[in-house]
C-alpha cells in the first residue's frame, strides 16, 4: 500500500497481490454484497442513493475508528454511545437553551467528549484498570452525566448552520461525506505513516517489546482513547445536526455496529494488527447492511437476523480467503 | 368508620373480582359509583406510596417524572401521605423493574404507582406487588395482568393513536401513494398497538401502498436513514411517513426538508419537545400528543381519592390529541 | 528388521503451503538410546517430532512404534501410545499446581469430580522419587523456570513414556541444572526409555548423547553414533559447508571507558561495580538467576535501582525508562526474545526501526524511503533471510527472529548494547554470524556487554569475563588468560559457585 518498489522478482510481485487480497479479501464481500443488492434492487445503484449510503455511514465510521484504536492496543472503548448522548446535550443545551453560537457549543460538546477519553485513558495506562470495566463504568457516568444535563428532555435544535452540518453541501457534496473523508485521510497518515502509529501497533502486538524498544505505553494508551473521544464527539455533532435533536436516550448499543466494522476490517482482537483502508470496507459493509436491508424491504422482524448473519458470513469468508494465503 | 371502609373495600374487591375484567376490557364504560379501597394496605398507620418509572431517559417520560416527583414531595411536605419511595428508574427494562418492585414491597408501600416497560415481561412486577397487598395503579401502558391485579389503570390506547396516524397520513394525502413505516423497538406494547391501530385504517385504504416496514427502533437516526433510503428508492412516490413516536417522526421529517422534500407527510405519537417546536415552526405539519402529564395527574387523583377514602373511575382514558399549528401554543412549554 | 527399533519413520514428507518443510526423511530409534537430533533451525527437526506426537499430519511416509504401525491423531492420543514431548516453549497453566499440572488431562477422579487428595498424594510420591524439593501442591508460578522444567520433564515420565522427546531441555537450566537432568535422563535410559534429545549445544550433545540423526533444509543426511564422528564433521554436515571459525573474535584496540558502574544495588544483586570500554566485548558469566539479567535489566531502565551511579562517556547516566537509555545510546537485547524482543504479527521492518523511529521522522511523518532503504542495509549486514523485510517476524526462524532483534539494537546506533543470552535457541550457523557481527561492532567502537550461560561462548567471545555469584562479582578474568589455557572453564565455574 504504502510503497511500490521496484521488485526483481515476478513471484514477488504475484505474492503481493496474493497478499492485498488477503489483507482486502474483505473488499470482495464489499462487492458482492452491492452485486446482490443491486439484482434484487436496481435503484440500489443510482448515484442518489450511493451518496446517500456515503452519508449515512459517516457516524458509525467515526466510532469505528476510534474502537479501531482501542481494539488494536488490546482494549475497547464501551464509551462511544454515551458519549454519542453526552455531546447531543451539551451542544443542544449550549446552543439552544443558553444561545451560545454554535462553533462554541461544538466545541465544548466536542471538548468534553475528548474529556472523558482522556479520563478513560488515564484510568486504564496510570492504573492499569481493564479497558473493558473502565470504559464499561465510564458508559454509566457519561450517560447519566447528559440526562442530568437535559434532565431527560428534548431539546431542539434550529440554528440554520448547525443543522446544516448533516444536510449541506460542499460541491455537490454532502458535509458528512466530506467530514469522513478527512477523518479517514487523518487516520490513515497518523496510523501508516507517523510514529504514533507504529507505536499503536507496537504496545498492542506486544506490550513488553514496546516498553522495551523505548515506547511509552501510558502516553499510547491515553492517545487513544482521548482520539476515539474525539472522533465519539464529532460524530455527536453529526448524529445532532441530522435529527435536529439533542436528548439523552441516544446512541444505546452504538458501539456494537462501531466494532462489527472495525472487526470486519481485520481488526484483531488480540492487538496489534488493523488497517484503516480495512476499516472503511467494515463500515460500508455494515452500512451497507441497513441501506440494503432498507432497499430490498426486509421484513423488519428479520432485519436483526439478517444483519447478524451477513457479519457471521463476511467475517467467515475473510478468513476461508486467508487461509489461501498461507 | 373504619369496619364500612372495610367492608366496602372487600364488596368492591368482590365486585371487581367477579365482573372486573368485563369492565376493563370495555374501558368507556365507568360504573357510576366507582370503587374504593382501605389506601393503608398494611396497617402500620402510615401511607407509603411507591413510583417505578418507566426510565429517565426518554423526553416522553420526563415530565411525567417530574410532575410526579413535583405532586409527591409535595404531598409528603403537606401530610397528604406520610412517605414516597422517590422516583425508582426502570430503566426501561423489565428485570430492573421487577428488582424495584420488590424495593416497594420491602419498603412497605401501601400504594405504587407502576409504569410498565414491557407488557408480559413487567407483569411480574405488578403480579409480586398486588399479591403483597399492594394497591398498584398502571399508568401509560398496561402490563398482561393489568385489569386482574392493578386497581387502576389510567393511560391512553395506543391503538386510538395508531388509527389517529393513519387517519391524519390519509386526510392530507387524498390521493394516496406510497408510504412507510418506522417501528419502534419491536415487542414494546407501544410498538405493537401503534401498529396495529395504523394498520386498522390503512388497510381499508387501498390508494395506498406500504412499501416499508423499518427496524428503527425508536432511534431518530435509524429513522432518518430509513427516509432517506426510501427517498432515494421511490422519489416522488413516496407521499409518506408514519412512525410509532415523534422522536423518529421529527427526524425523519428533517431528513425530507433538508432534500427539499417538505410535501412528505411524517407523523408520530408523543408530543416531545422537538416535534412540537417543528410544528409550531411549520416544517412539521402535525404530531399526536400523548398527554403524559394528564395521565400521571389522573394516577395522582387516584391516589388522592384512595387516601380520602373516596370513590373513583378504576380506568379512566387520557385522550390522544393532534396537534397542528393551530393549537400547538397549548402544548409547548 | 534386523535392529530392534522403538520408532521407525520412513518416507516422511510434509509441505506448508508452497514450503516443503520435510522431504523423505527417515528417523530409526532403539529403545534405551539418547538419539540427538541435530540440524539448523528450519531444517524440520520440530515439524518431524511434530508429526511424531500427531501436532501435524503428513503428507506422505509411515511410522512405526514399538512394533505397530503407528499414526497419532494428537499429543493426547500420542501419550496413550507411550510417547511425550517436552516442549521448547514450557507453557504450563501459571495457576495451576504442580499436582495439577502432571495429571492435567488425566486427572484422578471419583466419579466426574476430581480427587484432589488422591492426586496429590501420588503426585508428592513421584516427586520424591525425583528429590523434586516442593510440596505437590505448590502453584507453578511460584517454580523458577528451572523446576518448571522438570515439572514437564516428571509429567512426561509419570506417563510411563515409552519415548520422550525434549526439544531443547537445558536452554533455560544452568549448569548444575543441566547436570540433574543428565542423571535423570540416564536413569530412564537405564529402564529402557528411549530419549529424542534435540539441542543446538554440542558439548552437551557429546556428553548424553548415544545416537545423533542430522537433518538440513527438510532432509535427512545421516543417522551415525556420536563415538564416530567428530564436532566438525557434524557442524559440516548440518550447514552442508565448513564453519571456520565457531567464535571468530577479532582483536581490536581497546579505547576509553564508555559505561561505568559505580555501586549498583537492586532486586537480586548489590554493590555492582564495572566498566566497559569502546570496542570491548565484557562477558557476564554465573548461574542463571545470580543477578546478571536483573543488573542489565536495571541499567536499561526496565526494573529500578534501589542504589548506585552510572556514567556513560563520563556524563551521569540517568534513565527512568527504557526510552532514555535508548535515547542516550544504551540498548539492551532481552534474553527473553518472545516476550520482550519482538511483535510477532508485525513486519521485520516495523519491528527493526521501532527504537528508532524518533531520529527517523519528517516532519509530522516517518521517512518511509529512509526507513525502508536503512531495515535493507542492516538486514543485509546481519544476513538475515527472510524474502522481504514486508514479512512478519512471526515467520521467520528463530535465529532470524534474534537477528531482527540485535538489526533494531544495531539501526539505534547505540555506543553501549547489552546482549542477553544473544545466542539462546539459534542454530550453529547463524550463531557464528552472530559472533562475528559482535567483533565487527566491537571494531567500530561499540562497547559490548554479553550475558551468556554458554560457557565456551563466553570464553570464545569476551575480551573480559566478570563472573557473578548471588548476586556479586566473585571474578574477573581476562581473555589473554583464557587463550593462554590458565583460566579454563573449571576455573569460571567455580568462581561462579562461589568456591573460589
Amino acid at each position: 500500500m504504502a510503497s511500490s518498489p521496484k521488485t526483481k522478482r515476478a513471484a514477488s510481485n504475484q505474492d503481493r497481490i496474493r497478499s492485498l487480497l488477503g489483507q482486502y479479501g474483505i473488499g470482495i464481500v464489499l462487492i458482492i454484497m452491492m452485486i446482490v443488492i443491486a439484482i434484487m434492487e436496481p435503484r440500489f445503484m443510482t448515484p442518489g442513493n450511493i451518496i446517500n449510503v456515503a452519508t449515512q455511514i459517516s457516524i458509525n465510521g467515526l466510532l469505528c475508528y476510534g474502537l479501531c484504536l482501542c481494539i488494536t492496543t488490546g482494549g475497547i472503548d464501551l464509551t462511544v454511545g454515551a458519549q454519542l448522548a453526552l455531546t447531543s446535550c451539551i451542544i443542544g443545551q449550549t446552543m439552544t437553551n443558553m444561545q451560545w453560537p454554535a462553533f462554541l457549543s461544538i466545541l465544548a460538546g466536542v471538548g468534553v467528549a475528548t474529556l472523558f477519553g482522556f479520563i478513560d485513558g488515564l484510568l486504564i495506562a496510570k492504573f492499569n484498570m481493564f479497558p473493558f470495566v473502565v470504559t464499561l463504568s465510564m458508559q454509566l457516568v457519561i450517560r447519566g452525566l447528559s440526562q442530568v444535563i437535559t434532565g431527560g428532555r428534548a431539546v431542539m435544535l434550529t440554528n440554520d448552520w448547525f443543522t446544516g452540518i448533516y444536510s449541506n453541501k460542499l460541491m455537490g457534496i454532502p458535509m458528512p461525506i466530506i467530514i469522513f473523508v478527512v477523518v479517514t485521510i487523518i487516520m490513515y497518515l497518523m496510523l501508516h505513516w507517523t510514529k504514533f502509529g507504529r507505536y499503536i501497533f507496537a504496545v498492542g502486538g506486544n506490550v513488553n517489546a514496546a516498553i522495551a524498544s523505548g515506547v511509552s505505553r501510558f502516553w499510547v494508551i491515553v492517545g487513544v482513547y482521548t482520539i476515539s473521544g474525539v472522533l465519539a464527539g464529532l460524530a455527536s455533532m453529526i448524529y445532532t445536526s441530522k435529527t435536529g435533536s439533542a436528548q439523552s436516550n441516544i446512541g444505546v448499543g452504538y458501539e456494537t455496529d462501531a466494532i462489527a466494522a472495525a472487526v470486519l476490517g481485520g481488526t484483531s482482537f488480540a492487538g496489534g494488527i488493523a488497517t484503516i483502508p480495512g476499516c472503511v470496507l467494515g463500515i460500508f459493509i455494515i452500512g451497507l447492511i441497513y441501506n440494503g436491508m432498507n432497499m430490498i424491504g426486509v421484513s423488519s422482524y428479520y432485519q436483526s437476523i439478517v444483519k447478524g448473519l451477513i457479519i457471521i458470513g463476511a467475517v467467515m469468508l475473510d478468513m476461508v480467503m486467508n487461509r489461501n494465503k498461507h | 368508620m373504619k369496619k364500612t371502609v372495610l367492608m366496602g373495600v372487600l364488596g368492591a374487591a368482590m365486585a371487581l373480582m367477579i365482573c372486573g375484567s368485563a369492565f376493563a376490557e370495555d374501558t368507556t364504560e365507568v360504573p357510576a359509583e366507582g370503587v374504593t379501597y382501605e389506601a393503608d394496605v398494611n396497617g402500620d398507620g402510615k401511607i407509603v406510596v411507591g413510583y417505578i418509572s418507566k426510565n429517565f431517559t426518554d423526553p416522553f417520560h420526563a415530565p411525567i417524572n417530574a410532575r410526579a416527583q413535583e405532586y409527591f414531595d409535595q404531598a409528603v411536605k403537606d401530610g397528604v401521605i406520610d412517605e414516597w419511595t422517590g422516583l425508582l428508574d426502570g430503566e426501561t427494562d423489565a428485570n430492573k423493574q421487577i428488582d424495584r418492585a420488590a424495593d416497594c414491597i420491602s419498603k412497605q408501600c401501601d400504594i405504587v404507582i407502576f409504569l410498565p416497560a414491557e407488557a408480559e415481561a413487567s407483569d411480574p412486577a405488578l403480579v409480586q406487588m398486588a399479591d403483597a397487598g399492594i394497591l398498584v395503579i398502571e399508568v401509560n401502558s398496561k402490563s398482561a395482568s393489568c385489569d386482574e391485579k392493578a386497581i387502576a389503570y389510567v393511560g391512553s390506547d395506543d391503538v386510538e393513536a395508531g388509527n389517529m396516524l393513519a387517519q391524519w397520513v390519509v386526510d392530507n394525502c387524498p390521493d394516496g401513494g406510497k408510504f412507510i413505516h418506522c417501528n419502534g423497538i419491536l415487542g414494546n406494547s407501544a410498538q405493537i398497538q401503534r401498529t396495529e391501530g395504523m394498520h386498522e385504517i390503512m388497510d381499508q385504504h387501498p390508494e395506498f401502498e406500504m412499501v416499508g416496514d423499518f427496524d428503527t427502533k425508536w432511534d431518530g437516526n435509524l429513522a432518518a436513514d430509513a427516509a432517506s433510503d426510501s427517498m432515494s428508492k421511490y422519489g416522488d412516490e413516496l407521499v409518506a411517513i408514519i412512525c410509532d413516536n415523534d422522536g423518529m417522526s421529527s427526524a425523519a421529517q428533517k431528513m425530507c426538508n433538508d432534500n427539499g422534500r417538505e410535501d412528505i407527510i411524517c407523523i408520530g405519537v408523543d408530543g416531545v419537545e422537538v416535534p412540537l417546536q417543528m410544528v409550531q415552526d411549520g416544517s412539521m405539519k402535525a404530531t399526536i400528543l400523548q398527554d403524559g402529564v394528564g395521565q400521571i395527574n389522573g394516577a395522582i387523583s387516584i391516589v388522592e381519592s384512595l387516601v380520602k377514602g373516596e370513590a373513583f373511575d378504576p380506568a379512566p382514558v387520557i385522550p390522544f390529541v393532534l396537534v397542528t399549528q393551530d393549537n400547538v401554543a397549548d402544548y409547548i412549554q | 528388521m534386523a535392529e530392534n527399533y522403538i520408532l521407525e519413520c520412513s518416507g516422511i514428507s510434509k509441505a506448508f503451503g508452497g514450503t516443503q518443510a520435510l522431504k523423505d526423511v527417515q528417523l530409526h530409534v532403539r529403545p534405551g538410546e539418547v538419539h540427538a537430533l541435530l540440524g539448523e533451525n528450519g531444517a524440520g527437526k520440530s515439524t518431524l517430532m511434530k508429526i511424531v506426537i500427531g501436532l501435524y499430519q503428513q503428507d506422505s511416509g509411515t511410522m512405526v512404534f514399538d512394533g505397530k504401525p503407528y499414526q497419532a491423531k494428537g499429543p493426547v492420543d500420542a501419550i496413550k501410545s507411550g510417547i511425550s514431548m517436552i516442549h521448547q516453549e514450557l507453557n504450563p497453566e501459571p495457576h495451576l499446581t504442580i499436582a495439577e499440572s502432571i495429571f492435567l488431562k488425566r486427572e484422578d477422579t471419583n466419579g466426574i469430580f476430581l480427587n484432589k487428595r488422591k492426586q496429590n498424594e501420588r503426585t508428592q510420591k513421584i516427586l520424591d522419587d525425583f528429590g523434586f524439593p516442593y510440596p505437590a501442591t505448590t502453584l507453578i508460578r511460584e517454580l523458577k523456570l528451572a523446576d518448571v522444567q522438570m515439572v514437564e520433564i516428571i509429567r512426561a515420565v509419570s506417563t510411563n513414556a515409552k519415548m520422550i522427546i525434549m526439544d531443547e531441555p537445558t536452554s533455560s537450566l544452568d549448569e548444575q541444572e543441566t547436570q540433574h537432568l543428565f542423571r535423570v535422563i540416564r536413569d530412564l535410559k537405564s529402564k529402557g526409555v528411549a530419549i529424542i534429545y534435540i539441542s543446538h549445544r554440542m558439548a552437551e550433545i557429546y556428553e548424553i548423547c548415544d545416537t545423533v540423526s542430522v537433518f538440513r533444509d527438510g532432509h535427512f543426511i545421516g543417522t551415525s553414533a556420536l563415538k564416530d564422528v567428530s564436532n566438525d564433521d557434524l557442524i559440516t554436515m548440518m550447514v552442508g559447508r565448513k564453519v571456520e571459525n565457531q567464535f571468530p573474535k577479532v582483536d581490536c584496540p581497546i579505547g576509553d571507558v564508555v559505561f561505568k558502574a559505580e555501586h549498583l544495588s537492586g532486586k537480586g544483586f548489590e554493590d555492582i561495580s564495572f566498566e566497559v570500554h569502546a570496542g570491548e566485548i565484557l562477558g557476564f558469566s554465573g548461574l542463571v538467576g545470580s543477578g546478571r539479567s536483573e543488573t542489565m535489566r536495571a541499567i536499561f531502565g526496565m526494573d529500578p535501582l534501589d542504589s548506585g551511579k552510572m556514567y556513560l562517556n563520563g556524563q551521569e547516566f540517568v534513565r527512568k525508562h527504557a526510552s532514555d537509555s535508548i535515547r542516550q545510546g544504551v540498548c539492551m537485547v532481552n534474553e527473553d526474545r518472545k516476550n520482550f524482543g519482538l511483535c510477532l504479527f508485525r513486519s521485520i521492518r516495523e519491528n527493526t526501526s521501532l527504537p528508532s523511529l524518533p531520529e527517523r521522522q519528517k516532519g509530522l511523518f516517518i521517512n518511509q524511503s529512509r526507513e525502508k532503504r536503512e531495515v535493507e542495509d542492516v538486514s543485509k549486514t546481519l544476513l538475515l533471510k527472510a524474502a522481504s523485510i514486508e514479512h512478519n517476524a512471526y515467520s521467520l526462524s528463530g535465529g532470524n527472529q534474534q537477528k531482527v532483534v540485535i538489526a533494531k539494537w544495531i539501526l539505534a546506533a547505540p555506543k553501549l548494547l547489552i546482549l542477553d543470552e544473544p545466542t539462546r535457541g539459534v542454530d550453529v550457523g547463524a550463531k557464528a554470524e552472530i559472533y562475528s557481527l559482535m567483533s565487527k561492532f566491537a571494531a567500530e567502537g561499540m562497547a559490548i556487554i554479553m550475558v551468556s550461560s554458554e560457557l565456551p561462548e563466553i570464553m570464545g567471545m569476551s575480551d573480559r569475563v566478570l563472573v557473578y555469584h548471588e548476586g556479586h562479582i566473585s571474578g574477573e578474568y581476562f581473555r589473554k588468560d583464557i587463550l593462554s589455557g590458565e583460566v579454563t572453564q573449571e576455573v569460571i565455574l567455580s568462581s561462579a559457585f562461589g568456591v573460589a
